[in-house]
C-alpha cells in the first residue's frame, strides 16, 4: 500500500519534472501524452487506494522523513489515506487526467506547450500533497504549491497588455495572477495564525494529535483557532470579500479554469473544513460553523445574482463555481460535512465538464467569449452541445443528474436545521441556478446564428477529445446515484461526519424536492423563452435593461473591484510613495544627514580659533580658565 | 588540523597580499581559486563538526596581552558555523559571477580582505578580536562602494562608514565597560566572550550595557530608524557590493545580538523584547511598503531585505527555541536569496545599463532562464513552502507566537506585502509585452552567470525540502543558549519569558 501512496503522489511530479525538461524547446507532443498517462497513473493508485480502502476500511499513514524540527516543533511529510482524503485523491486525479487529455488538444497551437504541462502537473503534484498530508504544515505547502502553480498559470499568457477595467474587467493575465496570489496570500496569514493556535495549545501538527486534543482546549482557543483556519479557507475558496480573484482568473488558459478554478483547487477551502471537522463540530465553535454557513449562502445567492447579466461565456461559469462553494460552506457549516464532500466530488465532475465544454466553444470562436456573439452554435458542435447541455441540466439539479442529489441535499440539510432563511435563500439560489446555467447552453448553442455577421466560422473540437471528455459526462449524470454507498463509505470514519436529516425532513422530503425541481423548471424555461427562440421572438440585446440601476450593479460586480482599487490599491500605493519620500527621505535620513552635518558644522566652525596666532589662543586659555573656575565654584556651592 | 579556523581566517587574506603579484589577466581565475579552497575549507570545517556537541568547537587560544585578558581566542558552534559557510559561498559565488572588468585586480584583493575580517567576526571569542575584524570590514567595504560605485558613491561610502562606525564605537566602550566590571569582581582582566558570559550583571548595568551594545549592532542590521545608509549603499556599491553587504554584512548585527546580547544581558534582553518588537514590526511593514514604491529593481531589493531582518531581529527576541533557530536559519536564507536577487539585478544592469523597471517589461520571452531563476527567488523570498525562505519565517513567526500573538500577526504581514512587491517587480521587469526595441536583442544568462546561480538554486530549494543538516546543530546550539539563559536570568519576568524546550527540559 506505501508504494501505492508514493506512486500516486510522485508520479505527477515526475510529469512535471519531465515537461520541463522540455520547457523552453517547441511543442512536442509526447511531453503531452507521457503527462497525461503519469496523471493517469496516479488516477489508478489513488483508485486501487479508494478500493482497498472501501473494502478493508484500514486506513494507511506513511511518514516520508522529517521536514522542520526545531525546539518541540517535529513535522515531517506525512500522509494519510482515509476516506476523506482518498475521495480528494480520485476526484483530483479523474479530473486531471482529462484535462491533461483535453490539453493536448486545446493547447495545440500554443508555443509553450511543454511549459503548460510542467505546470499542469506541478499542480496536480500540489494538491495531492494537500489533500494526503497528515498534518497542518503539510497541508500548507500544498496549500501554497496550489497558489503559486494557479499564479503560474493564471499568468500563462504573460506577454498579453493591462487592459483598461471598462474593456477587460481582468485586466491581464499578469495582473490577475498577481491579484490571486496576494488574495490568497492574505487568507494564509490566517491560517498560519491557526497553525500557530493550534500549535501552542496541543503540541502538535498533526491532525490525529491535535484532534485529540480538542476536549482540553479552552473555547476561545477553539473559537479563534476555527476563525484562524476558515480565514484561509476563505482565500482558496475564494468566499466574499476575498472573491473577486477567482472571476479574473478566467484570463488563463481554459483547461487551468476546468481544473484549477472549478474543480480541485478552489475547493481546497471546503476540503479544510470538513478535514478539520473535529473542531467545526465542537460546541464552542457552534458560532463561528453557523456564521460559515450564512457566508456560504450569502455568496451562493451573491455570486448567482452576478452570473445573471454576465455576458463573457467563461465568467459565468466562474460564479456559478462561486455559488457552489457557498453551497457546499453552507452544508459544511451546518454539519452535514459528508454531503459537502459529496457536493464537492460531483461539482468537481459537472463543473469540469461545463468548462471543458466553454472551451471547445471558445476554440471554434477563436477565444471569442462574448455570448451576444454566439447562438445556435448546436447545428456545427453537436457533441459540445449534448455534453454542455448534460453539465447544465446537473449543475442545475434536474431529477436522476449528480446535481440533483447533492445540491438537493444541501437544501434540505438547511431545512431539517431549521435554518428557515438559508433555506429560502438557498431555494431561490436553486432557481438562478438553472436559469443562468441554461441562459448561457440557449445563448450560445440556441436561438439566432449571430456569430454569422461578425464572421466567424466555428468547427468542432477534436474527436479525441470529445472522446476524452466523456467519463465526465457520464459521472456528471451518474453520481448522484451512488450517493448511499458513499454515505456507507465515509461514515467509518466516526461521528463527527456523520449526519442525518430527522423524521420531520424525511416526511416532507418529497415535497421540499418538489419545490426545488419547479423552481429550476421555471428558471429553465424563463431562459427558454428569453433567449432560445428563433424569428421575431428572438433575443436582442436592449439597451434599456442595460441601462437599468440592477444590471448595472451586477455587471459591475456590486462595484466591489472598483472599492478595492480606489480604496485599498491606490492608497496603499499612495502611503507607500508618502512615506519614502516624505517620511524616510526627508525626515528620518535628513535627520541623520542634519546630525552629521551640524558636527561637521561645529568642527568648521571651531576650527577658526586655530589661527596660529599666540596671543588669540592666550585668549582662549583666559576665557577656558574662567568657565572652569565658575563651574567649580557653582559645583562646590551646590555640594 | 588543530588551528582550521586561523587557516580559513587568513589564508583569504594571505592570498590577497599575494595577489598582488599575480598578473592582472589571471586576477579572476586566482581569486575563484582562492574563495574556492576557502569554501572547501569551510565546508571541512562542517564534516568535522560534531552536531552532537552544542558548545564551542575547534577551539583555538592564544594569549597576547596576558596582563589585559586580551587573547587570540577563535571557536565556532552550531550559530556561527552556518553563517561560516554562506560567508565563504557567497564570497565564492559573487566572484564567480562578478563582471566588473575596471582594476579587477584591485577588486579580488579587497573581497579577499573583506572575507578575511567577516571569518574573523564570526569565529572570534575575544571582544577585542571581534571589535578588531568588525571594525576592519568597513575598510574593504569603503573601497568597494567608493571605487567601484556609481555615481554618488562617495557620498554613500562615507556615510556607511561614518554611520556604522559610529555606532560600534559606542559599542566598545560598552565591551571596556564590561571588562572592567569584571575586573572589578574577579580582579583579573578578561576579553573573553566566554569569560564574560560567566558574569551575573545587575539589571541596570545589563540595562546600559544592553543599550551600548544595542546601538552598534542596530546600525549594522540596519534597524529602523538607522536604516537610512542601506538604500544608498546598495544604490550606489557594485553588484558584488550588494551581494555580500545583504548576504554576509548585515548579518554581523544579527549575529553580535546572539553572541554578545543574548547571553550576556537575558534580563535586560527580556526587557527589550517589546521595544525591539516595534522597531522590527516597523521594519517589516514600513521598509516594505517603500519597497513597493520603488522604481528600481535593486532598491526594491534593498528594502525587502531590511523588511526581511525586521523579521530575523523578532526572531531573535522570541525567547524560545523554534523563534531563535528559526532566526538563525532565517539568517542563512535571507543571505542566499537576497544575494541572488542582487546578483540577478547585477546581470540585468550589466546588460541594460539600467535597473528601472518602467524600462523592461515582457523580458520572460528573451531571458527565459534569467526569469526562472529570478521566479524560484522570488518564491523564496516571499517564503514559500519547500523553499529555504520558508523554513525560518515561519519558525520565526511561529515562535514569536508565543510572545505576542498580536504582533505575530502584524509581522506576518510581511508575507502579503512581500509578494506584493515582488510580484509588482516580477510583473514589470518579466510579464506583460516585449515593446522596447532595446529589450527585443538581450540575451539570456551566459553559461558563467548559470553556473554562478545554480548552486544557489539548489540550496534554496535543498534547504527548503530538508533543512534538518543545518537546522539540526543551529537548534542544538540554540538550546544550550537558552538553557544558559535561563539559568543566568536574575529576574523572575526573564525566568518566565526564557522558553527552553520540553524536550531539553526532560533530558536533562
Amino acid at each position: 500500500m506505501e508504494n501505492l501512496v508514493y506512486i500516486a503522489l510522485f508520479a505527477p511530479f515526475v510529469g512535471s519534472l519531465f515537461a520541463a525538461l522540455f520547457g523552453m524547446s517547441e511543442r512536442k507532443i509526447f511531453v503531452g501524452i507521457i503527462g497525461s498517462a503519469l496523471i493517469g497513473l496516479s488516477f489508478l493508485a489513488s483508485a486501487i487506494l479508494a478500493y482497498n480502502l472501501y473494502t478493508t476500511g484500514t486506513v494507511v499513514q506513511v511518514r516520508m522523513m522529517d521536514w522542520i524540527s526545531a525546539g518541540d516543533l517535529n513535522v515531517g511529510f506525512g500522509f494519510v489515506i482515509d476516506q476523506i482524503s482518498v475521495t480528494m485523491m480520485t476526484v483530483v486525479t479523474l479530473v486531471s487526467t482529462i484535462v491533461h487529455i483535453y490539453a493536448i488538444g486545446y493547447m495545440d497551437h500554443d508555443k509553450s506547450f511543454n511549459r503548460f504541462f510542467s505546470y499542469l502537473s506541478a499542480f496536480v503534484f500540489s494538491m495531492m500533497i494537500l489533500v494526503m498530508s497528515d498534518n497542518f504544515l503539510g497541508l500548507f505547502i500544498g496549500w501554497e504549491g496550489v497558489g503559486v502553480c494557479s499564479w503560474l498559470l493564471v499568468g500563462f499568457w504573460y506577454h498579453k497588455p493591462d487592459q483598461k477595467r471598462e474593456d477587460n474587467p481582468s485586466i491581464s493575465p499578469s495582473w490577475a495572477a498577481n491579484e490571486a496570489f496576494i488574495m490568497n496570500r492574505i487568507a494564509d496569514l490566517g491560517m498560519l495564525i491557526g497553525i500557530f493556535i493550534l500549535y501552542w495549545n496541543t503540541g502538535s501538527l498533526q491532525y490525529d494529535v491535535v484532534f485529540a486534543q480538542l476536549p482540553y482546549l479552552s473555547d476561545s482557543v477553539l473559537m479563534w483557532a476555527a476563525i484562524a483556519l476558515f480565514i484561509g479557507a476563505m482565500g482558496k475558496s475564494a468566499q466574499f470579500p476575498l472573491h473577486t480573484w477567482l472571476t479574473d482568473a478566467m484570463e488563463g488558459p481554459t483547461p487551468v479554469s476546468a481544473l484549477i478554478h472549478a474543480a480541485t483547487m478552489v475547493t481546497a477551502g471546503v476540503f479544510l473544513v470538513i478535514r478539520a471537522n473535529p473542531l467545526y463540530s465542537m460546541e464552542a465553535v457552534a458560532g463561528v460553523s453557523f456564521f460559515i454557513a450564512s457566508l456560504g449562502t450569502f455568496v451562493a445567492f451573491y455570486a448567482a445574482s452576478m452570473a445573471l447579466v454576465e455576458r463573457d461565456l467563461k465568467r459565468i461559469i466562474a460564479y456559478s463555481t462561486l455559488s457552489q462553494l457557498g453551497y457546499m460552506f453552507a452544508a459544511a457549516g451546518l454539519g452535514a460535512y459528508w454531503i459537502a464532500l459529496f457536493h464537492l466530488a460531483a461539482h468537481a465532475f459537472f463543473k469540469a465538464l461545463l468548462f471543458l465544454g466553454g472551451g471547445n466553444v471558445m476554440h471554434a470562436m477563436h477565444d471569442e467569449l462574448d455570448l451576444f456573439k454566439m447562438g445556435g452554435l448546436r447545428k456545427k458542435m453537436r457533441g459540445t452541445w449534448i455534453y454542455m447541455t448534460i453539465a447544465s441540466i446537473a449543475l442545475a439539479g434536474l431529477p436522476f443528474f449528480a446535481g440533483f442529489y447533492s445540491k438537493d441535499a444541501i437544501i434540505e440539510t438547511a431545512f431539517n436545521e431549521g435554518t428557515y432563511v438559508l433555506w429560502g435563500i438557498l431555494v431561490l439560489t436553486a432557481g438562478m441556478t438553472a436559469f443562468y446555467s441554461f441562459r448561457q447552453v440557449f445563448l450560445s448553442f440556441h436561438g439566432e446564428e449571430r456569430y454569422k455577421a461578425l464572421g466567424f466560422d466555428p468547427h468542432e473540437m477534436y474527436k479525441f477529445v470529445l472522446v476524452a471528455m466523456s467519463p465526465l459526462a457520464i459521472l456528471a449524470m451518474i453520481t448522484g446515484l451512488f450517493m448511499n454507498q458513499y454515505k456507507a463509505f465515509i461514515y467509518k470514519i466516526g461521528e463527527s461526519v456523520q449526519y442525518e436529516m430527522s423524521d420531520h425532513t424525511h416526511h416532507l422530503a418529497v415535497w421540499l424536492i418538489l419545490l426545488v425541481v419547479f423552481i429550476a423548471l421555471s428558471g429553465i424555461a424563463l431562459a427558454y423563452f428569453k433567449y432560445a427562440r428563433t424569428g421575431e421572438h428572438a433575443f436582442k440585446p436592449d439597451e434599456k435593461t442595460a441601462n437599468g440601476f440592477f444590471y448595472k450593479l451586477l455587471i459591475n460586480q456590486y462595484y466591489v473591484p472598483v472599492f478595492y482599487e480606489n480604496f485599498i490599491t491606490k492608497p496603499y500605493m499612495m502611503i507607500s510613495e508618502m512615506l519614502w519620500t516624505k517620511v524616510d527621505l526627508k525626515i528620518v535620513d535628513a535627520t541623520v544627514d542634519n546630525i552629521a552635518r551640524f558636527f561637521y558644522n561645529t568642527g568648521d566652525k571651531t576650527r577658526r580659533m586655530e589661527t596660529g596666532n599666540l596671543s588669540n589662543y592666550l585668549n582662549w586659555m583666559a576665557l577656558g580658565a574662567v568657565i572652569l573656575l565658575v563651574v567649580a565654584a557653582i559645583s562646590a556651592m551646590l555640594v | 588540523m588543530d588551528n582550521i579556523l586561523s587557516i580559513l581566517v587568513f589564508f583569504p587574506a594571505v592570498a590577497g597580499l599575494l595577489g598582488f603579484v599575480v598578473d592582472k589577466e589571471s586576477a579572476r581565475a586566482y581569486g575563484i581559486t582562492v574563495t574556492m579552497i576557502t569554501f572547501l575549507l569551510s565546508l571541512w570545517l562542517w564534516f568535522s563538526f560534531d552536531t552532537a556537541n552544542a558548545g564551542m568547537q575547534f577551539v583555538e587560544m592564544i594569549p597576547l596581552i596576558p596582563d589585559m585578558g586580551i587573547s587570540y581566542y577563535l571557536g565556532v558552534d552550531g550559530i556561527s558555523l552556518f553563517i561560516i559557510l554562506m560567508t565563504t559561498l557567497m564570497t565564492l559565488v559573487g566572484m564567480v559571477s562578478m563582471g566588473e572588468t575596471k582594476n579587477i585586480k584591485n577588486m579580488i584583493i579587497t573581497l579577499l580582505f573583506l572575507e578575511m575580517t567577516m571569518l574573523g567576526v564570526f569565529v572570534a571569542l575575544d571582544a577585542i578580536i571581534f571589535y578588531l575584524f568588525w571594525e576592519l570590514s568597513l575598510v574593504p567595504m569603503l573601497y568597494i562602494i567608493g571605487a567601484w560605485g556609481g555615481p554618488l558613491r562617495i557620498y554613500a561610502s562615507i556615510k556607511f562608514f561614518l554611520y556604522t562606525f559610529t555606532g560600534s564605537l559606542i559599542m566598545l566602550v560598552g565591551m571596556l565597560f564590561v571588562a572592567y566590571l569584571y575586573h572589578s569582581l574577579t580582579g583579573v582582566w578578561s576579553f573573553s566572550i566566554t569569560d564574560w558570559y560567566a558574569l551575573v550583571l545587575p539589571v541596570d548595568y545589563q540595562l546600559w550595557l544592553f543599550a551600548a551594545f544595542f546601538i552598534g549592532f542596530a546600525i549594522k542590521v540596519p534597524m529602523f530608524p538607522f536604516h537610512t545608509w542601506i538604500p544608498y549603499a546598495h544604490g550606489q556599491a557594485p553588484t558584488i557590493g550588494s551581494v555580500i553587504l545583504a548576504a554576509v554584512l548585515l548579518k554581523m548585527g544579527t549575529y553580535g545580538f546572539v553572541r554578545f546580547s543574548l547571553p550576556m544581558f537575558p534580563d535586560a534582553s527580556v526587557m527589550a523584547i517589546t521595544p525591539i518588537a516595534v522597531l522590527s514590526l516597523i521594519m517589516v511593514i514600513y521598509t516594505a511598503m517603500i519597497a513597493y514604491a520603488q522604481k528600481d529593481i535593486k532598491q526594491v531589493i534593498a528594502y525587502s531585505s531590511v523588511s526581511h531582518m525586521g523579521i530575523i531581529m523578532l526572531g531573535l527576541f522570541a525567547m524560545n527555541a523554534e523563534g531563535l533557530s528559526g532566526s538563525v536559519f532565517q539568517m542563512l536564507s535571507h543571505g542566499i536569496v537576497s544575494g541572488a536577487l542582487f546578483m540577478l539585478v547585477g546581470m540585468i544592469y550589466e546588460r541594460r545599463q539600467t535597473k528601472l523597471m518602467s524600462e523592461f517589461g515582457g523580458l520572460a520571452a528573451v531571458m527565459p532562464k534569467f526569469a526562472i531563476i529570478f521566479g524560484i527567488m522570488l518564491m523564496a523570498s516571499v517564503g514559500l513552502p519547500l523553499t529555504i525562505g520558508f523554513v525560518g519565517e515561519f519558525l520565526v513567526l511561529l515562535g514569536f507566537y508565543q510572545v505576542s500573538p498580536m504582533m505575530t500577526i502584524l509581522a506576518g504581514t510581511s508575507i502579503i506585502l512581500g509578494s506584493v512587491y515582488m510580484l509588482r517587480v516580477m510583473k514589470f521587469t518579466f510579464f506583460g509585452p516585449l515593446d522596447k526595441e532595446e529589450n527585443k536583442k538581450l540575451k539570456d544568462l551566459n553559461t558563467r552567470e548559470t553556473w554562478s546561480l545554480i548552486p544557489l538554486v539548489a540550496i534554496v530549494i535543498w534547504l527548503g525540502v530538508y533543512p534538518k543538516p543545518v537546522l539540526g546543530p543551529i537548534d542544538n546550539s540554540v538550546n544550550a543558549l537558552l538553557v544558559f539563559m535561563d539559568e543566568k536570568a536574575i529576574t523572575k519576568e526573564a525566568k518566565d519569558m526564557i522558553k527552553v524546550p520540553k524536550s531539553v527540559k526532560e533530558a536533562k
